[in-house]
């Protein structure tokens, strides 16, 4: 008996014209909302590509591009943070190979190669039009790909990769910082900080550290002891009930009188990074604590019955579940506060925003255009943001899926 | 056996979790009590030191700062405590209306990301994914400082929408309603109207009940409420008279007035006679001038050189208008090309006489000490109906009494033949002028300033006097670019629940509904939308908050919210600690009140079990 071959499906459902007619043009209404909003769509683009291409003065973005990364860090220096940006390539790349290795780690490699493009991007650019920081970034493409081959040939550094990630930080924090005196190694105060490194310094240090204090604080609001938890409320909803711009104000106003010391002796980094990193610690308690709601409590009496202490229990059986569960949710907070970065012109520093919204603006040499620099400079500032955090909104996207979060 | 129910092996102390946790209370307690005291400490002695303000009695203290966003009369002579209130009040305003139109774009790009239409769901996802990504900041100063400020000037040259609506880069001016002469009259019809209209819902409801057959009890109670209403509004407009004490205090050389009540009728205001708002008044003035010079412009991102501009004058409100070339050379080398006239125009040379403008003719007024081509417009029969602001604002356009232009004795002689250069239906105001009164006596402007009768309501159009906007109902231009920002922002987020909301009713429901026969209409807003909105609205209420925090991003915009005007109170008053205080306390109200709302809307929306 022979088995008729299946057929293929008639021709007006493939193809593209079965394509269009299902997607575009099904009906009256969808074949007029189809051709108005397509109209709509190919002028409108046609229009903007033409200003960006022709009708926008690009210049006053081209020319303050070292404001807009750096401000006013020296530029003699400005090779430091960039081979800092070279380690954390290496150290990125370094994990991207060995989770290649263990046939994982695909959301680390993808991010390691598109932030390795940047890179690449950025040292031509170099090589064509920014003498000073040519070596530099040439060395910080080559760091990144060292990185990854160590990793790929040497795969016993899996076990020292936590402590290479630990010692990366100081490493960055030193190349940044400087280590004082004259020379290649002077100090940087963080006064001449600004710009996007000052945007990337500020969203990695409250995400780092408002993480294991945004724990803590979800344990204390669920702890059964009273105390600890209604100061765990009580200091979760008071920060949660006013908008960060508020925190960042009090806290240029209220912190050198909590202190008792003059305005000038605490830099207004440290007042911001206090702010930033206390708003952001509660946002990551009450997601932490979505999580550990989200282990059922069978998994805490299990480990009970094996014996495990209260504290162990914790931190072996529930807390990582807890935050397998919110990860996602975290990653969708860092793209957040990455964003809210912008908002420490309050306290008077120069990151990318204010660089953007008012130091180039009152510059001599942008008053002379008619209408001032704002659009591009806006539309430059919105794209630079976007960049960012449309590529880790993706990263969260495929942690999702690997997670399988609400797949279960 | 024996010992297990005999005494228990006792715990020791140390090892008890009862008496361990007790004392980690304790000490946590202690540490955190220690903190708050040396904190406080450190608080009191700094504040001892520099002698800044540590209590709250500066809130009575007069403010002097001038808000121009006031949803309640305020002026820089109040206290601080009603500027604050303003900040507040603000606050509501851009939040309520925030949340209202970013529900309705959310929705609507959910609902597109959702449609059958490859088109409208690619938008409906690069709006979410573009707008969403770019920081909040970011939007409003493109808002703010990139498309509202480079729209036209108010001053001649508003964008005229539909319906009176005027749109510049002061912001949008529509037409609004007011209550008239009339209105305390109406009043009582109002309110029987209203009970009328639940006497009515009542009783028919119980008919419609006791008949037990189908019908809709509003359509009548409505009906028999507008009748009410309206025959009393027509009653209490033919009764409305002009109150004997309302006058105007009209100083003409500055164009603008105040209607006010005139308790001791003497026609001026005194000290404690309080305005009296929008009162529609009918400003005359027989002849007059105005003065300007033609300058280089920056409008819409380019230069328009050479531009002149007189404050919008409507046909119709005139009777004759003229515009000369002030000045005997001036007037033989250039001419005037009209873009607008009366009101806007080019100066340029004509330089290949051919008697038109052309590309490339305008005046560069770059040229050191060049101060621009004066001209002067002269107006006959200037009339305009305006109603007086809230706080009985009246202003027209700065005229100066004919004559006063002229910048040398033969230019005032040289007035008397006119013509040259002059444009417009007459000639005939600068043979007036001639003819008027010894130069020795300086001329005047004889403003008539006439108070119109009105019903139980007046319609209020905006108009634009010189540079800003009378009259009407006003977005500046901070409040339209913050709230845009605010809505397109969180519109991704309302969006984005939607979208999950209507995926998470079960497919099921959808193909019962289209087995039980009913249209794709009737599906959507029958089976699944009520099913949608019970997963929707927890977090949109939450998204509605967000929003409201999200209006302290103000300072952005320059608009007074309650964080932007307490931020310059704290400078101005050095009172950080008590005006830290008042921030925190009137976001954790805005908070609180949020969350009784979602607690009453989730109580709703339990699905209620049996």
């Amino acid at each position: 008996m022979d088995m008729i071959p299946s057929r293929p499906p008639p021709a007006g459902q493939r193809g593209v014209q079965a394509w269009l007619r299902r997607n575009l043009f099904s009906g009256w209404v969808n074949t007029a909302v189809s051709l108005v909003v397509g109209y709509l769509v190919v002028v409108s683009t046609i229009n903007l590509t033409r200003w960006v291409v022709t009708g926008a003065s690009w210049e006053p973005v081209w020319t303050n591009l070292k404001l807009l990364a750096i401000y006013r860090y020296p530029m003699e220096l400005a090779w430091r943070p960039v081979i800092a940006v070279g380690v954390f390539l290496m150290l990125t790349g370094l994990s991207a190979a060995l989770g290649r290795r263990a046939g994982k780690g695909k959301i680390i490699g993808g991010l390691y190669a598109w932030l390795t493009g940047l890179v690449v991007v950025l040292t031509v650019i170099a090589w064509l039009a920014w003498p000073s920081v040519r070596e530099a970034w040439t060395a910080a493409t080559f760091m990144a790909a060292g990185g990854y081959l160590a990793g790929w040939f040497v795969p016993k550094l899996v076990r020292a990769q936590a402590w290479l990630w630990s010692a990366g930080l100081p490493v960055v924090l030193v190349l940044v910082y400087g280590l004082g005196g004259e020379g290649p190694w002077a100090t940087v105060r963080t006064l001449e900080w600004g710009g996007f490194m000052l945007t990337i310094v500020i969203a990695v240090f409250g995400i780092t550290v408002s993480f294991p204090l945004g724990i803590a604080l979800a344990l204390g609001r669920r702890s059964s002891l009273p105390a600890i938890k209604y100061f765990s409320i009580g200091f979760i909803e008071l920060i949660r009930g006013a908008p960060l711009i508020t925190w960042l104000f009090i806290a240029s106003l209220m912190v050198p009188l909590l202190l008792d010391t003059s305005p000038d002796s605490i830099p207004a980094l440290a007042r911001a990074l206090v702010a930033v990193t206390l708003f952001s610690a509660v946002y990551m308690a009450e997601n932490v604590r979505g999580g550990l709601q989200s282990v059922p409590n069978g998994q805490r009496e299990a480990a009970r019955a094996l014996g495990l202490s209260g504290w162990q229990t914790t931190r072996l059986i529930v807390l990582p579940q807890a935050l397998r569960a919110v990860i996602p949710v975290l990653v969708g907070q860092a793209i957040g506060l990455f964003k809210d970065t912008s908002l420490v012109f309050i306290v008077g520093l120069h990151d990318f925003f204010e660089i953007g919204r008012r130091i180039i603006p009152s510059q001599p040499e942008s008053l002379l255009y008619p209408g001032g620099v704002l659009l591009e400079l806006s539309l430059f500032m919105a794209a630079v943001y976007w960049f960012f955090s449309y590529r880790m909104s993706i990263a969260s996207r495929q942690l999702e899926k690997e997670l399988g979060v609400g797949e279960r | 056996m024996k010992q297990a129910s005999g005494t228990p092996e006792r715990i020791p102390f140390w090892r008890n979790v009862k008496t361990l946790g007790l004392l980690a209370q304790v000490i946590f307690t202690l540490v955190v009590l220690t903190a708050i005291v040396i904190l406080w400490n450190n608080v009191a002695s700094a504040l001892a030191r520099s002698s800044l303000p540590a209590d709250f009695s500066w809130l009575t203290s007069r403010a002097g700062l001038p808000i121009g966003e006031r949803p309640i009369p305020y002026t820089p002579d109040d206290p601080y405590w009603r500027a604050l209130l303003i900040g507040f009040l603000n606050t509501l305003k851009i939040a309520l209306v925030g949340v209202i139109l970013a529900s309705i774009l959310g929705v609507l790009v959910g609902l597109a990301r959702l449609s059958n239409n490859w088109l409208l769901r690619q938008i409906g996802t690069w709006y979410v994914e573009i707008l969403r990504n770019t920081p909040l900041s970011v939007q409003i100063i493109f808002w703010f400082t990139a498309a509202i400020a480079t729209l036209p000037p108010t001053i001649s040259a508003p964008i005229r929408l539909p319906g009176g609506i005027l749109f510049s880069n002061r912001g949008l001016a529509f037409p609004a309603i007011y209550p008239g002469f009339g209105f305390t009259a109406w009043l009582p019809w109002l309110l029987g109207a209203i009970i009328l209209f639940a006497v009515i819902l009542v009783m028919r409801r119980r008919q419609i009940r006791a008949s037990e057959r189908p019908g809709l009890a509003w359509p009548y109670a409505l009906a028999g409420m507008l009748v009410v209403a309206a025959s009393g509004y027509l009653v209490a407009s033919q009764q409305a008279t002009i109150p004997s004490t309302v006058a105007v205090d009209f100083v003409t050389e500055r164009g603008r007035g105040v209607t006010f009540t005139d308790t001791n009728g003497n026609g001026e205001r005194d000290r404690g006679e309080s305005a009296y708002g929008h009162v529609p008044v009918t400003v005359t003035v027989p002849e007059a001038a105005i003065e300007a010079r033609s300058s280089n412009l920056v409008e819409q991102r380019q230069v328009k050189p050479s531009v002149i501009r007189f404050p919008v004058i409507e046909e119709g409100e005139y009777d004759t208008f003229d515009i000369r070339i002030l000045g005997e050379s001036d007037r033989e080398r250039f001419s005037i090309h009209w873009i607008d006239a009366p009101v806007s125009g080019v100066v340029f040379e004509d330089r290949n006489n051919d008697g038109v403008w052309q590309e490339g003719e305008e005046l560069d007024a770059q040229g050191e000490g060049f101060q621009g081509v004066r001209t002067v417009l002269t107006v006959t029969g200037f009339q305009r109906d305006l109603v007086s602001d809230r706080d009985g604002a009246v202003r027209i356009p700065n005229f100066d009494p004919v004559g006063t232009q002229a910048e040398n004795v033969e230019e005032i002689e040289d007035a008397g033949r006119s013509g040259a250069g002059g444009f417009g239906p007459s000639n005939l105001f600068g043979a007036n002028a001639a003819s008027d009164d010894e130069p020795s006596d300086a001329p005047t402007l004889d403003t008539v300033v006439d108070i119109r009768p009105s019903g139980a309501l007046v319609w209020s159009p905006p108009s634009v006097p010189v540079s800003n906007y009378t009259g009407g109902f006003r977005f500046t231009a901070s409040y339209l670019a913050l709230l845009l920002a605010l809505v397109i922002y969180t519109a991704t987020f309302i969006a984005e629940i939607t979208r999950a909301g209507i995926m998470a009713v079960p497919k099921g429901q959808t193909e019962a509904a289209k087995a039980l026969g009913l249209s794709g209409r009737q599906t959507f807003s029958l089976v699944i939308f009520p099913q949608a909105v019970r997963i929707i609205l927890p977090p949109m209420i939450s998204q509605y908050l967000n929003l409201t925090k999200n209006s302290s991003l103000a300072p952005l915009a320059a608009y007074a919210e309650i964080f932007a005007i307490s931020a310059v109170v704290a400078n101005q008053t050095g009172a950080s600690v008590p005006v830290t205080i008042l921030i925190i306390v009137s976001y954790l109200i805005i908070s609180w009140f949020f969350s009784v709302v979602l607690n009453i809307v989730n109580a709703r929306m339990a699905i209620v079990e049996r």
